[in-house]
């Protein structure tokens, strides 16, 4: 990538930065609630293309780390813990310790084995939401009437109207993606694709394949525990739905509709997602039928995503110019 | 003891349709190499197809025997039209296709149905129940307990000594040189793709008067599949029975001693089995 | 070079939509009502049913000039029966269709994670079918109100029945989450009260089966072993079906045991089951469609019987009946602003076809009547119905005001 190009990249990222920062002031509510159920599931779903796009492993249990991010910080939101960087911290820690466990025992398998292992650890820990009732709520979730606040010095900022969880939730998602950016980006990215690419090669030349698996799973379940967080707070509630493997199917969905080989790509699915759901639901209560309809073309024919497959025409078409 | 009895009974019974699901996913897998999410789907539409034969006809050996073999029809269908093109891609995409499969049928059949439950009546020959220590036991049941080893059987059987049954256990362990040799292979997954939905749907005829029939059917049986496929070894015939009952009796006696991880139980079978024996209980080495 | 531009493709896409984004409508001419309902999935004949209770009562409304002389629109939302979705789809009522009340919510787990949300838009709402005693209790707010049974009042019945039979053992078998359990515990305490020797089985004596459990055999086995004199069925829709079915075929009903299904009277599963419901069981609903011979009851079974060709089942007349509260609630208050209708609904009284209700003002759940019955064969009915049929008076059945635990000042 030329310098040029790089300032254009970011020139662009910062537009649509302020792009989103003006969100609410353009968008009816409705809409900037979308948004920010968008910036949510786009979180959760770039975290799991951490895992699935830059790893090549297909992870069907993500919404156990969702769900227990979520489940830490309504249990600690209902115990009246009084800060939220603190809620948020825990939860996200939480969450991680999780994934180097689960992950710890998963990392050694490829392909179908590791995608039902996840899977399996994902519905033991739906299993426990469901089931420990005396602490999580049982099946009925936890539901939460009040937030505390986000306090910075002199400030007390209520999360009770939706703009201000717009603007929260924006905050925490640009942090995550920012994290996740330094991480594809860094040597240990570069090493996550090799891992992909040729897993004998690397483990040649010295390399210890599962813990560099074991790394980008316990990033991605930390991340996916943040989604899980402002999932919590946007909606204020936390319920073991949140961890069925159904769930961990919306990340993978919502990857494949904009293509994993971008970095921004399942992000776009997930808007794509929520968008063509909002539209359909318009007129016809079958709106699965609809997405399995527009799924398959898109798998047989764009396997690159819909954004993926822009990316690649785009590149193809100058090449042929220059 | 007493208990013992009924137990293992039921648990029998549930393991062997089991089996009929699962073993149809297993052979797909080992000649195709597509895990088929919508598998739990065929077998829902093999409930509903038999159960519209069976009222149009009144019969329920009829619509055993008609219904299956439409869903089959349809399968082939899809095969040739859709998952035919993804066979050289990573396992991900093909699960998705079949997931995206899934969404499509699973709606479908709530569209076409509705979304209310119906009932099947075992057929005369088979209604009623028996005498079981102080218990009474219905017949069908005990026909589900034969109905899976006979099916399984037969299909062993096909595949050992038949020349179709040669030509596909060929294909699966080398396609290139099964091409090379002249055997033509597309055909071949199409009706091996049949064969497995034709399974699936069998399953779903047998269940139908056992359970009711509604648009959840195929969401309840896929993942419990899945975890017996995996657990037998994948594309492996006898894992699939095996896993397949040993899922069943977990489930039933589980119900004994469990208590609340009861719901846990399958995922626990399946880490744990993944974790010491990565290919499963019968598998072959990758 | 590839990655801006393809970037600022992106960005003009989205300042396009941002330009393009819908402006919610101004014009508030007709009365809106937004219902939320499982519309799709498994369990969607609920909200079907729901669909069309809330349609039929809408055209009737219409045809005699609307509320308060303005017509009535109706918005249906898929709630799917998850909680987060069901918020979606109340948001998207509230805030992009702007209606005046909300009326809907299947699943408990659903109506108590939504609940607490309700106060933030502002908006009444009136649930017609989760039975969750908590949201009548102790997450009531201002705006929410139930025009059904909750689960108190129907255990509470169920235990009064349970303490006229001879049954001296309990024990249950019912859905393994929150309504299952809870349904089981109510039972044990209001038996207890009023029958202090009964004898409940053990916790690993009683049957829980998960929600996507086909076969019930080895729960029966269960119950059947440990010999209790009743049985306590909280099973619904297709679970209960299967339980039915394969219990009769294990010879459990013919074992002399009590038998009391608490959602056993749903019109789904009568329906679905025909002539292969046993004969002689109690069984319970929300509404019967011959509990009363009420002009309003007549009327409303014959209309409903004629436009969709079944008989009304308890979601079909609970979403029939919130649109009548709401038109009852408007007139009181000769508005339709959302501030008067919630104080209108509070201490409403109503005659709906279920029979008369009072929305009780100090936690906003009806005084509604609990209904049991026997099944008995008629040849005049496809399905079975009741007879003996038992009416529990709402005073009786309904825990007072200052046990739920709600306080809305």
């Amino acid at each position: 990538m030329s310098a040029r190009g790089f300032s254009g990249s970011v020139i662009a990222t910062l537009v649509l930065l302020a792009l989103l920062l003006l969100g609410p002031c353009i968008l009816p509510i409705y809409w900037t609630m979308i948004v920010t159920e968008i910036f949510i599931m786009g979180l959760f779903s770039m975290s799991f293309n951490l895992l699935f796009g830059f790893s090549g492993l297909l992870s069907f249990g993500q919404a156990g780390f969702f769900g227990i991010g979520a489940y830490t910080a309504a249990l600690l939101i209902q115990t009246g813990f009084p800060s939220l960087w603190l809620i948020i911290f825990c939860s996200v820690l939480v969450a991680a310790l999780f994934a180097l466990a689960i992950g710890y025992l998963c990392v050694r398998r490829d392909e179908i084995f590791f995608a039902m292992l996840t899977l399996g650890f994902g519905m033991m820990l739906f299993t426990i939401a469901h089931n420990w009732r005396e602490l999580t709520g049982g099946s009925d979730g936890m539901p939460l009437c009040s937030v505390p606040p986000v306090r910075l010095p002199g400030i007390e900022w209520s999360l009770f109207p939706p703009v201000h969880v717009y603007y929260f939730t924006l905050f925490w998602t640009a942090a995550g993606v920012f994290i996740l950016w330094r991480v594809v980006r860094s040597p240990f990215g570069l090493m996550l694709t090799a891992v992909r690419e040729n897993k004998q090669r690397l483990a040649f030349v010295g390399a210890d394949v599962s813990r560099i698996r074991l790394a980008a799973f316990v990033i991605a379940g930390g991340l996916a525990g943040l989604a899980g967080v402002l999932f919590c707070v946007f909606n204020r509630m936390a319920t073991p739905d949140f961890m069925h493997w159904a769930f961990s199917a919306r990340p993978v969905l919502m990857t494949i509709l904009g293509g994993s080989g971008v970095f921004f790509g399942p992000a776009w699915g997930a808007a794509i997602f929520f968008c063509l759901e909002q539209l359909v639901t318009a007129f016809t209560e079958n709106w699965m039928i609809v997405l399995g309809l527009i799924l398959i073309p898109v798998v047989i024919f764009f396997p690159q995503g819909i954004v993926g497959t822009l990316v690649q025409w785009l590149g193809d078409r100058k090449e042929s110019r220059s | 003891m007493e208990a013992f009895a009924v137990n293992l009974l039921n648990g029998c019974s549930w393991g062997m349709l089991l089996f009929l699901i699962a073993v149809g996913l297993t052979t797909v897998f080992g000649v195709l190499g597509v895990l088929n999410f919508a598998h739990g789907s065929f077998f829902m539409l093999g409930a509903y197809g038999s159960m519209q034969i069976m009222h149009l006809f009144n019969s329920f050996w009829l619509g055993l025997l008609v219904g299956p073999a439409l869903i089959a029809l349809l399968g082939m269908a899809l095969e040739m039209g859709l998952l035919r093109r993804v066979y050289g891609r990573d396992v991900s995409y093909q699960l998705l296709l079949t997931f995206a499969l899934l969404l499509v049928l699973d709606d479908a059949v709530r569209i076409i149905w509705g979304p209310a439950y119906h009932v099947v009546e075992a057929p005369p020959l088979l209604a009623g129940s028996f005498a079981f220590f102080t218990h009474s036991y219905p017949v069908y049941r005990l026909f589900l307990v034969a109905a899976g080893p006979l099916l399984g059987l037969c299909l062993w059987a096909f595949f050992r000594f038949t020349h179709w049954g040669k030509i596909i256990r060929a294909a699966a362990m080398d396609r290139d040189m099964a091409e090379g040799v002249g055997i033509r292979v597309p055909l071949l997954f199409t009706l091996v793709f049949g064969l497995g939905t034709w399974l699936a749907a069998v399953g779903g005829a047998l269940a139908a008067p056992h359970q009711s029939v509604g648009p959840s059917m195929g969401e309840r049986v896929i993942i419990e599949s899945f975890i017996v496929v995996v657990v037998g070894g994948l594309g492996s015939f006898p894992g699939a029975f095996v896993g397949a009952l040993i899922l069943g009796l977990i489930e039933s006696f589980g119900t004994v001693f469990a208590g609340r991880a009861q719901m846990a139980l399958p995922y626990i079978l399946l880490a744990v089995v993944l974790l010491l024996r990565p290919r499963g209980l019968f598998g072959r080495e990758a | 070079m590839r990655k801006p531009r393809l970037s600022w493709i992106l960005v003009a896409f989205l300042l396009a939509g941002l330009l393009a984004a819908p402006v919610s409508a101004l014009a508030e001419k007709p009365v809106k009502m937004g219902f939320v309902y499982i519309m799709s999935g498994p369990f969607s004949t609920y909200g079907q049913f729901a669909k069309q209770g809330a349609q039929l009562a809408i055209d009737e409304i219409n045809a005699q000039g609307g509320i308060l002389g303005r017509q009535v629109e109706a918005y249906f939302e898929d709630s799917t029966g998850k909680a987060d979705v069901a918020v979606r789809a109340i948001r998207k009522l509230v805030y992009q269709n702007g209606v005046d009340v909300l009326i809907g919510l299947d699943s408990s787990g659903v109506a108590k994670t939504v609940v607490p949300t309700i106060p933030e838009m502002k908006t009444p709402l009136i649930i017609t079918h989760a039975a969750t005693p908590d949201v009548t209790g102790s997450l009531c707010n201002k705006y929410t109100f139930r025009i059904s049974v909750n689960i108190n009042q129907n255990i509470k019945a169920a235990a009064l029945l349970a303490a006229e039979s001879q049954a001296q053992t309990w024990s249950t078998i019912g859905p393994d989450y929150a309504f299952g359990h809870q349904s089981w515990e109510y039972f044990k305490k209001y038996l207890k009260e009023k029958k202090p020797d009964a004898v409940f089985l053990p916790d690993d004596k009683v049957a829980f089966a998960p929600i996507k459990t086909t076969d019930f055999s080895a729960y029966i086995t269960k119950l059947m072993e440990s010999k209790p004199d009743g049985v306590l069925v909280s099973l619904w829709g297709g679970n209960l079906i299967d339980f039915v079915r394969q219990a009769d075929a294990m010879g459990f009903f013919q074992s002399g045991t009590q038998v009391l299904m608490t959602l056993g009277a749903a019109t789904e599963v009568l329906y679905a089951l025909g002539d292969k419901m046993p004969e002689g069981i109690w069984v319970g609903t929300r509404y019967w469609f011959l509990g009363n011979d009420t002009p309003q009851n007549v009327a409303f079974r014959k209309a409903y019987q004629k436009r969709f060709g079944q008989f009304p089942s308890y979601n079909a007349q609970g979403a029939y009946a919130a649109v009548l509260t709401y038109k009852a609630a408007a007139e009181k208050a000769k508005s339709t602003d959302k501030e008067a209708i919630a104080a209108a609904l509070a201490g409403l009284t109503v005659t709906l076809p279920v029979g008369t209700i009072t929305l009780r003002p100090e936690d906003h759940q009806a005084l509604t009547d609990a209904f049991w019955g026997r099944t008995a064969a008629d040849s005049a009915y496809p399905i079975r119905i009741l007879k003996p049929f038992k009416v529990f008076p709402a005073q009786d059945v309904t825990p007072p005001a200052d046990t739920t635990g709600c306080n809305l000042r």
